[in-house]
């Protein structure tokens, strides 16, 4: 069986969600878990690794940031080609309870992971912080209010508008004001050096370093542990992660580049 | 099962191999080595071929979205050095590259064993010449022939003469105290990070990437879009855009490029798969353009900086 061949959907949805970011809804059943990722392509353009944004068992989505050579053509794409899942997940069923933080981008999983807790119930048992940089850069406004009906949700921008009346601030101010457990899990998502500060913080705040996981990004070419590009320290982030548990990176000088 | 064999015996055991398989062997061509079909064993070379002969089984470049079924192959007159490069591939990329995969099972290796240590080589740090996994191992002495093999291809050599000394073991400790093993082992701990080394090798290095294509461990490739072609092709961990992406490049400087190159070698391929990535082969040390040594990456004294 060749690997490297993806699944071609001709039928799509495309749904802007931003002025920069955009969902890709496929028609067919995610047999992945929240945290993982697929390769998505499109012939002549290329590949990039995408975390999936809806549940295990639930239709594929992904939600893009236009920002590399793939991820800027693909809303252009007549095909879009899919194959997956690859990697680790957010390992929410081994903990009571789970705080959820994501910058920017990051938020695509989280949704995922949502839709999995919902799914068998447990939805009261996440809280999320979600952070970006304008108001403008917010997605997901329909979710937003689904999660908030079930989990405790923190919205916050870097820096406001005239109409934005919510939180004002990085999510790592919130970490310590948290309501989750502090023997529940933290799983944080982002670009570096927001993942490194909301790592000192919920260490600060009390969570346990074994209970704190976070998504690599880097940049993934093959998906399945053999191209060498994702190598981090003794780790493949695309096979040993993306979800790596922190306590078990920690010692990486380049966890956060 | 170990084997000793005449000149004409080894001859017959050849053709009987070819038989099953499309045979390539080391060959002299326009003054470099390199492999080619040959149809007769004293057509191999003895000589180290001038390139890792990791093609066999990672083209330079290929169309992944095509996996055609390859023919089985012999390949006689690879040296032990290249040889374990992919014993160690396999720990990372067997079983999950299909397409290196399907030409592993496929290919079957008949590798010589050095009779004396080659010059700048340093395979005694890494176990010496005589390995403990292989299909057929050869090693001349005058006109007769030592040949261990594998229970997968024992079934050509079952009607030749056992040999059941410990001539293996006697050679390889021969060979290895000829050849003073480097300090490798524990190069994990002593290895540092901030090393003034990566700096020093940076300033010379002209980031051309020929270790990583010499070097018959280094497995990494790019996959891009080529037309309606997606290629697979050799990449070089030394080359600026290895790790950059849409979120940037998590190593910029060529310092630590170099550092990642030595460091997935001794440090994280130590960790994940309890070997070093480096067969003492000494191919990256011929050709790289401006002197940069592996072996002092093992010898240097990075307590004393």
């Amino acid at each position: 069986m060749n690997s490297y061949l993806p699944e071609y959907f001709k039928e799509f949805e495309l749904i802007w969600e931003s002025r920069d970011t955009y969902t890709i809804h496929l028609p067919k059943e995610n047999p992945g878990k929240a945290g993982q990722f697929y390769m998505l392509s499109s012939p002549g353009i290329g590949e990039a690794p995408i975390s999936v944004a809806s549940g295990h068992l639930r239709e594929m989505l992904f939600t893009i940031r236009s920002v590399g050579t793939v991820t800027s053509k693909l809303p252009d794409a007549r095909v879009i080609g899919v194959r997956g899942p690859y990697g680790t997940s957010w390992p929410w069923e081994r903990y009571g309870k789970i705080l959820a933080v994501a910058g920017g981008i990051g938020i695509p999983p989280i949704n995922s992971l949502f839709d999995e807790m919902v799914g068998t119930g447990r939805g009261k048992d996440l809280e999320i912080i979600y952070g970006a940089r304008s108001p403008s850069d917010l997605i997901y406004h329909k979710q937003r209010k689904e999660w908030a009906k079930m989990a405790n949700v923190i919205i916050t921008v870097d820096k406001g508008d005239p109409n934005w009346k919510g939180n004002v601030g990085f999510v790592t101010q919130f970490i310590s004001k948290s309501e989750t457990d502090r023997d529940g899990a933290v799983f944080i998502i982002g670009p570096p050096l927001m993942m490194k500060n909301s790592v000192a913080e919920s260490l600060e705040a009390g969570f346990r370093p074994e209970n704190i996981y976070l998504s690599l990004e880097r940049r993934m070419e093959c998906g399945i542990g053999v191209c060498g590009h994702c190598n981090v320290g003794e780790f493949y982030a695309c096979e040993d992660g993306p979800i790596f548990q922190y306590s078990a990176v920690k010692h990486l000088p380049e966890l956060f580049l | 099962m170990n084997y000793i064999l005449s000149k004409s015996e080894m001859e017959s055991a050849f053709v009987a191999i070819s038989s099953d398989f499309q045979v390539y062997g080391a060959v002299e061509r326009d003054g470099d080595v390199i492999f080619d079909r040959v149809a007769g064993f004293d057509q191999v070379s003895e000589e180290r071929s001038r390139y890792a002969p990791k093609e066999f089984l990672m083209k330079r470049n290929e169309n992944v979205l095509i996996l055609n079924v390859e023919s089985k192959k012999a390949v006689f007159g690879i040296k032990s050095c290249d040889l374990k490069g992919f014993y160690l591939m396999d720990k990372q990329i067997f079983g999950k590259d299909p397409f290196y995969t399907q030409k592993r099972e496929k290919t079957l290796f008949a590798n010589f064993v050095c009779s004396e240590p080659c010059s700048g080589g340093f395979c005694s740090s890494f176990g010496g010449p005589v390995l403990d996994q292989y299909d057929l191992q050869i090693l001349r002495e005058g006109e007769k022939f030592h040949v261990m093999v594998s229970e997968k291809y024992d079934r050509y050599f079952r009607e030749f003469k056992k040999e059941t000394g410990t001539f293996y073991v006697d050679f390889s400790n021969r060979f290895n105290s000829k050849l003073e093993p480097l300090p490798v082992e524990g190069i994990e701990k002593r290895i540092k990070w901030n090393s003034e080394l990566w700096k020093e090798y940076a300033s010379a290095c002209i980031s051309c990437g020929a270790c990583n294509f010499e070097c018959p461990t280094c497995y990494c490739f790019d996959l891009y879009d080529d037309g309606n072609e997606r290629k697979k092709e050799w990449d070089s961990c030394i080359l600026s855009g290895f790790t950059s992406s849409s979120a940037g490049n998590i190593r910029k400087g060529l310092d630590e490029r170099l550092r990642q190159r030595f460091y997935h070698k001794f440090v994280y391929f130590k960790k994940s798969k309890d070997t070093y990535l480096c067969t003492g082969c000494n191919r990256c040390v011929e050709d790289c353009p401006v002197g940069i040594d592996i072996k002092e990456v093992i010898t240097y004294d990075y307590n004393g900086e």
